[in-house]
């Protein structure tokens, strides 16, 4: 039962792109309950390993493989609260592993808000850039596009590589065809770069860092890949649009 | 320069949101943002891009530490979407723009440019990490040795 509240909450935290040293430093707080000789945690960027070595009893070892990661800060929060209680003894195993298990089924914010926030972070990140008011209300269109697109792409459950090519090169085109036809006066450099913020994996990036640093280098270089990958694709499709509006008007650069 | 700080602002906020923050801790993020992204205008016309990148995640990793410490959450709560104006979103764009132009000698400025920022960053990062780190060291020596001391078990 401790054993598998414990791989739960790595679990949980993992999928939810916390660090892996928190992940460890949790699961380890957990195991250290038990009156175990040894407890160990290891994880890696794609699953969790925990063992409990009791000289009375059998050995208990148990593999979690992990394969959706998505960040979600409020899973993380929320297993890192109820572990702090569990460990400072005001809770329950019990009460700690079905609360655990009703952090997996929470969603604070519903589907449709949050596409609508990626418009607000879309003309935000353009007004951030120095835009003026039109650059953020043309970023926030292109961003209702891109919220639309996302959507369509987990409805087809496409993989990530094609999922962030096809959003890169919509933002970039929608983009080119409203400085062309609508918004005449925006600056659209700062519209395509606003808008593919939601997409460029800045989140990744940074747990990358942590991880290395922290010494868990195999997971460190394993998120690196993973951003640059995810950035090449996003390039690969802004590339693309720009390629195609080039050859669709003639090689007349309308950035420039 | 308000309006930047603002937008800062909600992007950061509407960002927190996709990462499923939860309410509370959404103004805060927020604050985070526009904290760093301030300090990185504020540097920035003096000074070269990364240096103001530097600065910035510098300023927004000493605030998410407080914050975490205050608040009782890990410190990536506050972390991911505060440092994401920091990120060199506009660096990738460009290298890519001169990449499809073929003006070679700019896209590898740009592409130069990327790394930096992003190494400076990730310099910013770790040195606030390790100060955190050596603090919360002591602590815990300090906490094991008195666990220890009076029940006399190993």
């Amino acid at each position: 039962m401790l054993m598998e509240t414990a791989v739960l909450a790595g679990e949980i935290m993992l999928s939810s792109g916390a660090e892996i040293y928190r992940v460890e430093d949790t699961m380890n707080h957990i195991l250290k309950m038990s009156d175990a000789k040894t407890a160990d945690a290891y994880v890696l960027s794609t699953g969790v390993l925990a063992t409990l070595e009791n000289p009375k009893a059998e050995t208990i070892t148990v593999v979690r493989r992990v394969n959706e990661r998505a960040t979600n800060l409020n899973r993380i929060c929320a297993v890192n609260d109820i572990s702090r209680r569990f460990c400072a003894g005001s809770i329950t195993l019990e009460t700690a592993h079905r609360a655990m298990q009703e952090v997996e089924k929470v969603q604070i914010y519903k589907d449709l808000f949050k596409k609508i926030s990626i418009i607000g972070v879309t003309g935000g990140f353009a007004l951030l850039l120095g835009g003026s008011m039109l650059d953020g209300l043309t970023a926030g269109i292109v961003g209702a596009v891109l919220a639309l697109v996302l959507w369509l792409t987990e409805k087809i459950s496409l993989n990530d590589f094609c999922k962030n090519a096809i959003g890169g090169f919509v933002i970039a085109y929608s983009s080119f065809v409203l400085k062309q036809w609508v918004l005449r006066s925006c600056n659209v450099d700062l519209v395509v770069i606003g808008s593919i913020m939601p997409i460029v994996p800045g989140v990744t990036f940074t747990t990358a860092i942590r991880d290395t640093l922290n010494g868990d280098y195999s997971s460190g270089v394993a998120r690196m890949v993973e951003a640059v990958v995810v950035a090449l694709a996003v390039a690969a499709g802004v590339g693309l649009a720009m390629l195609l509006w080039n050859m669709m008007t003639g090689g007349s650069m309308l950035w420039s | 320069m308000v309006i930047r700080v603002v937008g800062a602002f909600f992007a950061v906020f509407c960002f927190s949101i996709l990462l499923e923050l939860p309410v509370k801790q959404l103004l805060y993020a927020g604050f985070v943002g526009a904290v760093g992204w301030m300090v990185y205008l504020l540097v920035e016309p003096n000074h070269s891009v990364v240096a103001a990148a530097f600065v910035s995640s510098l300023v927004i990793a000493l605030l998410c530490h407080i914050f975490a410490r205050l608040f009782k959450k890990p410190v990536t709560v506050y972390f991911v979407a505060g440092i994401l104006p920091s990120v060199p979103g506009a660096s990738i764009y460009r290298t890519v723009l001169y990449l499809i132009q073929g003006d070679m000698s700019l896209s590898t400025y740009y592409l130069m440019e990327t790394l930096q920022v992003a190494g400076g960053i990730a310099v910013a990062i770790f040195i606030m990490d390790s100060l955190f780190r050596i603090r919360k060291k002591e602590k815990q020596e300090s906490l094991t040795e008195r666990r220890q001391s009076p029940t006399g078990r190993g």
